[in-house]
């Protein structure tokens, strides 16, 4: 029997936790993370530029690394984030912010290599995730493939979610 | 009747015959005799004396009645001064010679033997009798202290149906007479109590309850809240709701009933285990 939990979510969120997330939500969380994955981008690219700048200062020139390649990096760099938010946590910052944690079938957090997949997947087809507005589950692509879900969860901590009181 | 006196003959000249009862008999007979005789006589020579004694020739001063019945006068008076002598004499001698009988004789064994006392007092009507007794003179009287001293009252209590008696009790009305307050604080040690309930009492329950009745987090949340958490607080609302209109519309655009199933599977606890599963 569960013990009674003090909830720390405000009263018009309990209804919506453990629920899976919308396509507003979603989008929004996923605009941060881009936004993050751009800064990582601007952080690395500009760090180069340092180092080149710090090496040969007399030859120095900012790279130019073609099309190709930054979306080769930002395709990396958003796999490798998601990877790493998923799996540890649950979230990647975008989730932090919209409240939003992505759990498997069993309800907790994906393991590596389903983390993986799951970023993989949401990186390649991105649009995928407009599937979300039309499932009667608010499931995306790679959410129906990997029985995934990405719920509204506001407790700031990875604890295990529960069905809201009814 | 019957019985032996003191004065009888020991020597009899047989076992049945009692000279004292032959006695008796024959003087009994004489006079039974004699009253037949003079009966007959009265009978037969009734007419004769009447002409003897009132000659049919003779004025009545002359009959030989008129001075018999002046003697018979004279006598009976005699007769009645006598019989009331006797009868003083009887009343003088009579108690004391009933005294005397009494006190030589066991009256109370005479009358047990006797007289069927049953009989006596059934006739007795003993209503009429307590009718005039004074109970409370006599309850009065009665040290009642003694008496129940001797009563068993263990054993009146074992026969007594308890039940009975508690169900014809009024409670209320006896409640109404005891000042439940003082006695409660009187004789109940409240600490004792106050310590019992206290420990039943899931405590930590009751605080959670409370708190989430009053609100506690939204108080903490409102107390150190920044705008940038009340801002996303209002981005994340905002989001849920865009997302709920958006369903909505989509499923009326595609002509669904009944709401979206978005409840997420929940967490299933796994065992513990040493080393993590990360």
């Amino acid at each position: 029997m569960r013990e009674r939990e003090v909830s720390p979510l405000p009263r018009e969120a309990r209804p919506y936790q453990g629920r899976r997330a919308g396509l507003v939500t979603r989008m929004v969380a996923a605009g941060i993370d881009g936004l993050v994955v751009g800064l990582v981008l601007l952080g690395c690219y500009g760090a180069l530029v340092v180092l080149l700048l710090l090496i040969d200062p007399r030859n120095f020139s900012f790279p130019d690394f073609g099309l190709l390649f930054s979306i080769a990096s930002a395709f990396v760099v958003l796999v490798v984030y998601q990877t790493l938010g998923w799996w540890l946590v649950g979230r990647t910052y975008g989730g932090v912010v919209m409240g939003l944690r992505v759990v498997d079938h069993r309800g907790r957090r994906p393991r590596l290599p389903g983390a993986f997949v799951r970023a993989l997947l949401s990186a390649a087809f991105p649009i995928g995730i407009l599937w979300v507005v039309v499932s009667r589950q608010n499931r995306s692509v790679a959410d129906a493939l990997l029985r995934t879900s990405v719920v509204y969860d506001w407790q700031p901590e990875d604890r295990p979610h529960h069905a809201p009181p009814r | 009747m019957g019985g032996t006196t003191e004065g009888d003959d020991v020597t009899r000249p047989g076992p049945d015959i009692r000279p004292s009862d032959v006695a008796v008999a024959v003087s009994a007979g004489l006079i039974d005799t004699i009253a037949t005789a003079g009966g007959r006589a009265r009978t037969l020579l009734g007419p004769l004396a009447r002409a003897v004694l009132r000659p049919p020739l003779l004025p009545a001063s002359l009959w030989p009645e008129t001075p018999l019945a002046a003697l018979t006068r004279s006598g009976e008076a005699r007769r009645e001064a006598l019989a009331a002598e006797v009868e003083a004499r009887l009343d003088a001698v009579v108690p004391v010679v009933v005294d005397e009988v009494l006190r030589r004789t066991d009256l109370t064994d005479l009358v047990l033997r006797h007289v069927d006392l049953d009989r006596v007092v059934s006739t007795v009507d003993v209503d009429a009798v307590v009718e005039r007794v004074d109970l409370p003179a006599v309850v009065q009287r009665v040290d009642v202290d003694q008496v129940v001293k001797r009563v068993d009252l263990d054993a009146v209590a074992a026969r007594l149906d308890v039940d009975a008696v508690a169900a014809r009790l009024d409670v209320d009305a006896v409640l109404d007479r005891v000042d439940l307050t003082a006695v409660v604080l009187r004789r109940v040690d409240l600490n004792a109590i106050v310590e019992e309930v206290l420990a039943r009492l899931d405590l930590v329950a009751l605080a959670a309850e409370v708190m989430d009745g009053v609100d506690l987090p939204e108080i903490i949340r409102e107390s150190t809240g920044s705008m940038a958490s009340d801002t996303v607080r209002g981005v994340r609302m905002q989001g849920i709701a865009a997302d709920e209109a958006l369903s909505r519309a989509v499923d009326r655009l595609l002509l669904r009933r009944g709401d979206r199933t978005t409840q997420a599977p929940e967490h299933q606890r796994e065992p513990k285990r040493a080393d993590s599963s990360r």
